[in-house]
């Protein structure tokens, strides 16, 4: 989102050559970094200054029942955790650079190795979830403004609306006991690769991907819907009508370009949350992402994981941000009129 | 002010604050009202069905879940407020100050706010919790910071779109202070904006809390709240299906109206507002990161 | 919820248990084909390090012994049987025992398993660098070889509990090429003797792993796969046994019922696992004897089992659970719940108006502290409960003064005690000392554990504990598995969930 919102007031949708078009591309790569590095700093900063501030430390977790004051202090001092706060910052970030996360205080895993297991997890279910809201907002957003007023439209509103008042867990628990237990089609929970076996990855995910993207999928068919009502009432749809075009050709061609912006821009709005809020997902449906080792370091007090994996997700909000701000300037589909 | 007046007349608004006025009759009084004591466990009584002495049944240690809901309704409803309160602080301030502070103080706010911005949602509520003490206030103060920034923006916005009004220009030819200008002329013109703003975010707090419940962050046994009752009733769905219901459609309520009432005034606001804060229901934060 | 497990991490092997019991299950998951015995799905904790002598969690022991075996293991009931030592003989003082181990036994990496292997493991324990069962092993002055099967201990003085103390996690065997290449991998790559080998491992997510065809008791292990997935949370626990996610599961007793109309199978085993009030004796006022005898009195034991375990449990008044052998039944109702004496009590201890303390808990939805809370209430006692932050390992930082803990005992009773009672112990948050309890366990010491002395030596062992110690127990409590019909075989162990017999249809 950060990014994103630097790039309004977005242009009007004026043809463009080809060399400008790309020439414009790198200006707002080039301004998205700009905005990323202090951004990434600031971020980091406090992440790392979290850390700092807990009263944890390698001894809570390591040693056993006999530490003496010496042991803790001896461990500290192998940890570094003895040097002033910036040396310590600096050296992370240094160290995170290359890939170094340190290692766990809990389990002794490098933490890049944790990482590197989760990540699949999270992003499988970040993208799925992304093309749910996708293909479920846009249908339903469409359906609703072509029924404008209708019983579907209004049951569009009422039920987006309730859903954005449950929260995330009831929704994960009324889908599993209704796809997992009642109609037992659904796994309820758990991860196999994609590399074990495709259509099983597939079925596990479809529930988690279901329950993150309900959010998502509801606020882009009520934004689509109002996009579209608004545009078909517009002159040249009439128009268009008037000159004999199908109902599906005019919201297809001329429609759907132009009220589909805003529905863009809540998408670009919704990334990062897909990327790092699914916590409250891969705790109900066991799934082994990067939210669920955040939260369990977290709550085991092991900083070093809980530092790296929010790095991680920041680095990944702001990765996507980034494309999705380019590609949103890339499609631009009349985006200017439709805010 | 006129927005104001305006959304009044709308059916929805008049719903939703009758319903929030209730809300805060209970925030109020709910300890008094509770027709049992909440913390008492009825002996022989665990995890009943309704019943004329316990109208809503009774939870897994046998306390009356109805004197639970009443007096829970402070500490839930207050802790959403305490984040939305530092949003608030953190966030309208700055974003008027950025404004008419100049060019590096706006800089370096927007850094900070973009800053915060790319920070996980509810990971970063479970850190700062997990890590600076297993406390409700710890849980909030980081809902509070990360939400600072949505605040931070529509102020801001607002309060631009508005400074290059005219009259504005002309009260600052005439050489009036920033703050007067702000006071007198922007203040009132951004309320609607940061009231639909508020709305929003006290609704989306009360899901962050309850989801941060569920988690086991910031519960203060064995005072009641509504998203802990809801957590822990579905521990115990073998024993009562119905039993998650009562919390949910309080919080489900309480939300909705939230949500309902930005949407009024929103409805009956400019068009200026309605472009800072999006179109309707555009700039709802709701289950952010709660999921 | 779901923090459950993390929470109980931080309290150690004990609340982890607990944790697991509230979150964890396990499966066989539907996949189960193969052999005879199928592939059995387990949820449960992942272990915090597949190294069995860093290992800091006790909970890490249930894990460990799918890939690890030990030179002797204990049985049902919790007495130390042979393993992989097919016998042992102490000499005349107990200062010596020598394993003779049963021929041909090798590691999974093909290394041989012979004395020399063995003798490189109690000392990697006793030495090695992080090692966490150095403590346990302090006492093994020197290991002596005679050829390749016979390995003797030589201990710093008299002491019979040597077998059963190497049933679990301090004797659980690593290959020495493993260990010597590279010991650090082993947090992610045991390499054991085990009836398991794990195959494949993503940290707090899942563990695959298949039979081992060189386990000495190969012919009892049923199963061709194991898997051990992370648990899922409470409130979802029978969905994830009735779609098929685990075979096996264990569930809190909350979700019996549940469980049971799903058509699926419930074992509740009574094991080591008592609840317990961690107190540091010397911080006001629980250094008043007094008080503590007050709290205890005010408590009623058979309620806190009704209403936070479902009755799935016994109130207790000791560590152990009856029917073990350090099981002392004179202490039944050594407090017995008494209102009116805990008031008294409070009055002689100066505190006739009573008391407000403040009561540390690891986990918010923990209904056994509401409860405890309000029968304190009762006599006056005002509790605070405070949900302690988590991470805080308060076996180490000692701050909070009285916590609500669980307690799991150990493989030998005399280390159980010794973690509860001795001066050094974990759970003596006070490090208090206690002459009667250390003399009376020094007898247990030299008691071999075929003397008809010993149950009596143990026992009193135990009395003296409790009685001059401000520990404070409250029930023993049960492991509950929520399982699939086509799971058979499952054993009420007492201590490490073993697999022997267990099959999969």
């Amino acid at each position: 989102m950060v990014v994103i919102e630097q790039s309004a007031p977005l242009d009007v949708g004026v043809a463009v050559s080809p060399r400008r078009r790309s020439l414009r591309l790198l200006r707002s790569l080039g301004r998205g970094l700009a905005v990323a590095v202090p951004v990434l700093f600031i971020a980091t900063f406090i992440t790392y200054g979290l850390g700092a501030l807990s009263k944890f430390s390698p001894a809570n977790a390591v040693l056993g029942d006999t530490a003496t004051k010496a042991d803790i202090t001896r461990m500290n001092h192998q940890y570094g955790l003895d040097r002033p706060f910036i040396v310590q910052y600096f050296s992370w970030v240094g160290r995170a650079v290359r890939g170094d996360f340190g290692t766990s205080w809990f389990t002794h895993i490098p933490v890049t190795q944790s990482i590197e297991q989760r990540l699949p997890v999270s992003l499988s279910v970040a993208v799925g979830a992304l093309i749910i809201a996708v293909v479920l907002g846009t249908l339903v957003g469409i359906a609703a403004a072509l029924n404008n007023g209708g019983w579907f439209d209004r049951a569009v509103t009422f039920v987006c609306s309730l859903l954005s008042t449950v929260p995330g867990f009831v929704a994960a628990i009324v889908l599993i006991t209704v796809f997992a237990v009642s109609l037992p089609i659904l796994p309820s929970g758990g991860y196999v690769g994609p590399s074990v076996n495709i259509g099983q990855w597939l079925k596990f995910l479809i529930l988690p991907c279901l329950s993150l993207s309900l959010d998502s999928a509801a606020d882009l068919a009520r934004q689509l819907r109002n996009g579209l009502v608004g545009t078909l009432r517009e002159n040249y749809v009439t128009g268009a009508v008037v000159r004999g075009y199908s109902t599906r050709r005019v919201v297809f061609v001329h429609a759907l370009r132009n009220g589909a912006g805003p529905a863009l821009a809540v998408l670009g709005l919704h990334v990062p949350r897909l990327i790092g809020g699914a916590v409250i997902t891969e705790t109900v449906f066991a799934l082994p992402g990067l939210g669920q080792l955040a939260k369990d370091s977290a709550l085991r007090g092991d900083v070093p994981v809980v530092q790296a994996t929010l790095l991680v997700t920041i680095g990944l909000v702001l990765v996507s941000s980034l494309l999705v701000n380019i590609g949103l300037r890339r499609l631009r589909p009349g985006t200017g009129r439709a805010e | 002010m006129n927005t104001f007046r305006r959304s009044w007349q709308l059916r929805s608004a008049k719903i939703s604050i009758a319903i929030l006025l209730v809300v805060v009759v209970l925030v109020v009084f709910g300890h008094l009202l509770a027709p049992m004591n909440p913390l008492q466990q009825h002996d022989g009584q665990i995890l009943k069905g309704p019943s004329s002495r316990f109208w809503l049944g009774t939870d897994y240690l046998g306390r009356d879940v109805l004197s639970r809901l009443l007096a829970g309704s402070a500490l839930s409803v207050l802790s959403a407020l305490e984040a939305v309160g530092i949003a608030f602080g953190l966030g309208v301030f700055p974003g008027l100050a950025s404004v008419y502070l100049g060019r590096s103080f706006e800089w370096v706010s927007q850094r900070v706010m973009d800053g915060l911005m790319a920070l996980p949602f509810i990971i970063f509520a479970i850190a700062v919790a997990a890590l600076l003490g297993n406390g409700l206030h710890q849980a909030m103060f980081a809902v509070g910071i990360l939400m600072a920034p949505g605040f931070f923006r529509i102020t801001r916005a607002a309060a631009w779109s508005f400074n290059q009004a005219q009259y504005v220009e002309a009260a600052q030819l005439l050489g009036a202070s920033p703050w007067r200008v702000i006071r007198t002329h922007i203040w009132n013109k951004v309320l609607p904006t940061v009231a639909i703003t508020t709305a929003n975010h006290i609704a989306g707090a009360l899901l962050v809390v309850s989801s941060l419940t569920f988690l086991g962050i910031g519960v203060v046994p064995p005072t009641p709240t509504w998203g802990g009752m809801l957590a822990s009733d579905l521990s115990y769905l073998a024993q009562q299906r119905w039993a998650p219901i009562f919390p949910a459609l309080v919080i489900m309520l309480t939300v909705g109206a939230l949500n309902a009432l930005a949407d009024a005034i929103r409805d009956s606001a400019g068009d200026s507002v309605r472009q800072t804060t999006g179109r309707r229901r555009l700039g709802r934060v709701q289950n952010v990161g709660a999921r | 919820m779901n923090t459950r497990r993390s929470l109980g991490a931080t309290m150690g092997a004990a609340m982890l248990a607990l944790a697991a019991a509230c979150g964890g299950s396990a499966t066989a998951s539907s996949g189960g084909t193969g052999g005879a015995g199928g592939t059995l799905t387990w949820g449960w904790g992942l272990p915090s390090t597949w190294d069995p002598a860093t290992s800091a969690i006790g909970n890490d022991t249930h894990a460990l012994a799918l890939t690890y075996a030990a030179l002797t293991k204990l049985d049902v009931k919790g007495t130390a049987v042979p393993a992989l030592a097919k016998s042992w003989k102490y000499n005349s003082d107990g200062t010596q025992v020598t394993f003779t181990l049963r021929p041909g036994l090798k590691f999974s990496d093909g290394t041989p398993l012979d004395a020399e292997a063995v003798k490189y493991n109690i000392l990697r324990g006793r030495d090695g660098k992080g090692s966490n069962i150095a403590d346990q092993l302090a006492e093994v002055k020197d290991v002596t070889v005679a050829g390749t099967t016979s390995v003797t201990l030589v201990l710093d003085k008299p002491d019979y509990q040597i077998p059963a103390l190497l049933a679990g996690k301090t004797g659980d065997l690593v290959s020495p090429t493993a260990a010597k290449k590279n010991a650090a991998g082993l947090a992610t790559k045991p390499v054991g003797a085990g009836p398991f080998i794990l195959t494949d491992y993503v940290p707090d997510s899942h563990a695959e792993l298949k039979k081992n065809p060189n386990y000495w008791d190969a012919k009892d292990i049923k199963l061709d796969k194991f898997v051990l997935k992370e648990a899922p949370d409470p409130s979802v626990a029978v969905a994830g046994l009735q779609s098929g996610q685990y075979d096996m599961a264990t569930i809190p007793p909350s979700q019996i019922q549940a469980a049971k109309a799903a058509g699926l199978k419930i074992e509740a085993n009574t094991t080591f696992n008592v609840r317990t009030l961690d107190v540091n004796g010397t911080v006001a006022p629980f250094n008043n004897p007094k008080v503590m005898q007050a709290i205890s009195h005010a408590i009623n034991r058979k309620e806190l089992v009704k209403t936070a375990f479902f009755g799935q449990g016994e109130p207790d008044w000791q560590p152990f659970p009856k029917g073990y052998v350090g099981y002392d039944p004179s202490l039944d109702n050594l407090y017995s719940y008494d209102p009116g004496k805990a008031k008294q009590l409070l009055a002689e201890a100066g505190h006739p108006d009573g008391l407000k303390i403040t009561l540390w808990v690891a986990d918010a939805g923990d209904a056994l502290a509401e409860v405890l809370q309000k029968q304190l209430n009762a006599v006056g006692i005002k509790v605070t409960l405070k949900v302690e932050q988590p991470g805080i390992n308060n076996y180490l930082t000692r701050q909070y003064p009285l916590a609500l803990d669980s307690f799991s005992g150990r493989e030998s009773p005399v280390q159980a005690l010794t973690v509860l009672f001795g001066q050094k112990g974990l759970m003596n948050l006070g490090k208090t000392k206690s002459g009667t309890f250390d003399n009376a366990l020094n007898v247990v010491r030299a008691t071999p554990l075929d003397s008809p002395k010993y149950a009596a030596a143990i026992q009193a062992a135990t009395a003296a504990g409790v009685k001059s110690m401000p520990n404070t127990f409250l029930f023993s409590w049960k492991r509950i598995f929520a399982y699939k019909p086509n799971v058979s075989g499952l054993q009420p162990w007492v201590d490490t969930q073993r697999w022997e017999g267990v099959a999969v249809k």
